[in-house]
């Protein structure tokens, strides 16, 4: 019984790191229906960011979110309106081999600055754990699960209390709508990529304690985010966060109970089942699209 | 027809002189040496020294007059650790850039189907990595590794050395999780079976994804069963993942072996702290303290165009290095046949000492064990090679 709550404790934890990540990537999706696949090699950017940072000044890398979430956000920002917009407005397939490049550029970048060995940031507490009730709660987990929650909850906050998240939700919901109420459309499409960025960079920071990383682990982070998207519903911030835990879930579950083997086959075989079954998600709306873009 | 024929044979002697891998040493431009190389992606850590381990072998080579009276160039395609982008690689070098000879690349992954490339163009492929066992049993003939041991044969020195113990020091419990990769899959199955029959009790044995990032629950599974040892199939960060997922479990075993992941200087110390590198256990193909001949000017010249010594990868890239040129040198032709022929009749010096193959191009030396011990990667085993303390055990427990 210890075993099971140990492995779900382990999933509920690493699930709330991979929320704020797949929570990036719809927010993007949501507003603008672009999938980014540079989201994973922004995450990475922001891994290095904190990484160096907290080589050089030993300060939290946790607690310098609160740099990399900015430096992203002035990085998604440049990056929309160099190349994203410019795709967006031809075809979904152009904006997504758009972002596929992007993906390829940033991580050349990154080897090109910080090399192709892996990196750890390893503050004091990263080997340590909280034991309760007999369970290791590994305090970086830990941190990292609350950290992630504030982010969210931050993101929430934007989306759902300020003029902006207001103009966001317009014109995810419709942009020619939206537009016909003063908003301009091209600036809350920037300013939703430039979030969707950020919350990747103060994810990248999370990351950067919890797992070894290289410049091209971006990738592997590309199908773990999708899948979650897709299973919570794409658009869907809740839905992104339930899709998270169980993803997580399922891995520490697989990992404990099948194989190790198993466990990063898991996303790949939620997406089949979530669009066979569900194609709308768990939280999705089904919409039409014909009346959903008019 | 006496024209006919002239030209005939004109024709013949020009398609002969310019065909693939039959230039002689009247040649006079630049000998063409192709390899691929994952330079990105998630070995990207071990072979850039690998590259620059070519690259010092080449200048040492060039400084020297070439090979055959000729200046060698080398060219390098990064393959991004990708089966097909391997094969797509040594196809177009052969193909397109029409390289007279061949280096390989790197992980036992790849080396699988290059090789496969190489042999099916009739070119010889020396490899500097990639000593899964089901790469030698195809029969292959063009193909040397340049390591001193494969896979299968990983194990022999810290066998060895546990069967040196006596009895009440021995582990009685070990646990063997492994990432699922040809090299490593071979190389934990030699220590299951070779410890097995000295009475260690297998507690745990699991394969994982090479994607994993993610070792909690393996960690805390194999503390759950609370092994005297650990040998851990790794490949690149894996093994710094594992180390510390089991610090975050607070189980620190009593010996730990990794493959592969130790011998990573530059960031292995770094990802798992300092102080717990020590009395950590790997295995490795060459010491830069070991005498063989060259090996001195190697380290030299390494740590002189790179600013810091060489890794284990960079000497086994200028190990292949050294085979190549000690079979175009013998036989005085870049004819492929010829030079295959050589290497399975002949012993080549080279840094990792002497090496010698078999009909299928294993070799027949000793990998050597080493440990970290003070913040250093030292050799324990063979004695002939050490370079640190004796061993220590039990590995003290994490520092933090």
């Amino acid at each position: 019984m210890t075993g099971l709550a140990q492995t779900l404790a382990f999933g509920v934890l690493v699930g709330g790191v991979y929320a704020l990540a797949a929570s990036a990537m719809n927010l993007i999706f949501g507003v603008m229906r672009i999938v980014n696949l540079a989201q994973g090699a922004m995450l990475m950017l922001g891994a290095y960011l904190a990484y160096s940072l907290w080589r050089a000044t030993g300060l939290d890398p946790l607690l310098l979110t609160l740099v990399t979430a900015p430096a992203l956000l002035a990085v998604g920002w440049v990056t929309y309106y160099l190349f994203v917009e410019r795709a967006r407005t031809t075809d979904p397939p152009t904006a997504l081999v758009t972002t596929f490049g992007l993906a390829l550029i940033t991580t050349g970048v990154i080897a090109l600055i910080w090399g192709n060995e892996w990196r750890l940031a390893g503050p004091g507490y990263a080997g340590r754990s909280f034991t309760v009730a007999g369970l290791h709660l590994p305090q970086a987990q830990v941190y990292a699960c609350l950290v992630a929650a504030v982010v969210l909850g931050g993101l929430w906050l934007v989306l759902n209390r300020t003029w902006l998240g207001r103009s966001v939700r317009a014109v995810a919901a419709g942009p020619e709508g939206a537009r016909l109420v003063g908003i301009d459309v091209r600036r809350v499409w920037a300013a939703s990529y430039a979030l969707g960025v950020a919350a990747a960079g103060a994810g990248g920071a999370l990351l950067s304690v919890l797992y070894p990383f290289t410049p091209s682990s971006g990738y592997h982070w590309i199908g773990l985010m999708l899948s979650i998207v897709v299973l919570g519903g794409m658009g869907s911030m809740a839905g992104s966060v339930l899709g998270a835990v169980l993803v997580a879930v399922g891995e520490a579950l697989t990992s404990a109970y099948l194989s190790p083997g198993w466990a990063t086959a898991v996303p790949y075989l939620v997406i089949v089942i979530v669009l066979l079954a569900r194609p709308q998600g768990l939280l999705g709306a089904r919409l039409r699209e014909d009346m959903s873009r008019a | 027809m006496r024209t006919f024929l002239g030209s005939l044979t004109a024709v013949l002697l020009l398609v002969t002189a310019c065909g693939n891998g039959s230039g002689t040493a009247g040649d006079t431009g630049p000998i063409k040496i192709g390899a691929s190389l994952p330079l990105s992606g998630p070995v990207a850590d071990a072979s850039e020294p690998a590259y620059a381990g070519y690259k010092v072998w080449l200048d040492r080579l060039n400084r020297g007059g070439g090979l055959l009276g000729r200046p060698v160039e080398l060219k390098v395609l990064d393959d991004g650790f990708d089966q097909n982008a391997v094969i797509s690689n040594y196809n177009r070098l052969i193909g397109q850039e029409k390289v007279d000879l061949l280096l390989g690349t790197f992980s036992s992954k790849l080396n699988l189907p290059a090789s496969t490339v190489a042999e099916r163009h009739k070119m010889l492929y020396v490899e500097p990595s990639g000593g899964a066992t089901e790469i030698f049993e195809r029969g292959y003939e063009y193909l040397f590794f340049a390591q001193p041991s494969t896979s299968v044969d990983l194990p022999e020195q810290f066998v060895a050395w546990v069967k040196s113990l006596p009895p009440e020091k021995r582990p009685a419990t070990a646990a063997y999780p492994t990432q699922d990769d040809p090299n490593t899959d071979v190389a934990i199955e030699a220590f299951a079976k070779e410890l097995g029959a000295l009475g260690v009790r297998p507690v745990y044995s699991q394969e994982y994804a090479p994607e994993t990032t993610n070792f909690d629950t393996i960690a805390a599974a194999i503390a759950a069963a609370r092994p005297d040892l650990i040998v851990h199939g790794a490949v690149s960060a894996d093994g710094a993942g594992l180390i510390k997922a089991l610090q975050k479990q607070g189980f620190s075993p009593k010996i730990l072996f990794q493959t592969n992941s130790p011998s990573v200087v530059s960031s292995f110390p770094e990802a798992v702290g300092p102080a717990n590198t020590e009395g950590i256990l790997t295995s490795v193909a060459w010491s830069p303290a070991t005498p063989y001949p060259g090996n001195a000017e190697f380290v030299a010249d390494y740590t002189k165009a790179y600013g810091r010594p060489p890794t284990d990868d960079a000497a086994n890239a200028y190990t292949a290095g050294q085979v190549l040129e000690a079979a175009v040198k013998a036989v005085g032709s870049l004819d492929q046949r010829k030079l295959a022929d050589w290497l399975h009749a002949n012993t080549v010096q080279t840094i990792v000492g002497p090496l010698k193959w078999d009909e299928r191009g294993v070799p027949d030396g000793d990998m050597l064990l080493a440990q970290w011990q003070r913040g250093e990667l030292e050799i324990v085993a063979p004695e002939s090679a050490r370079t640190g303390g004796p061993v220590i055990t039990p590995k003290p427990a994490w520092a933090s």
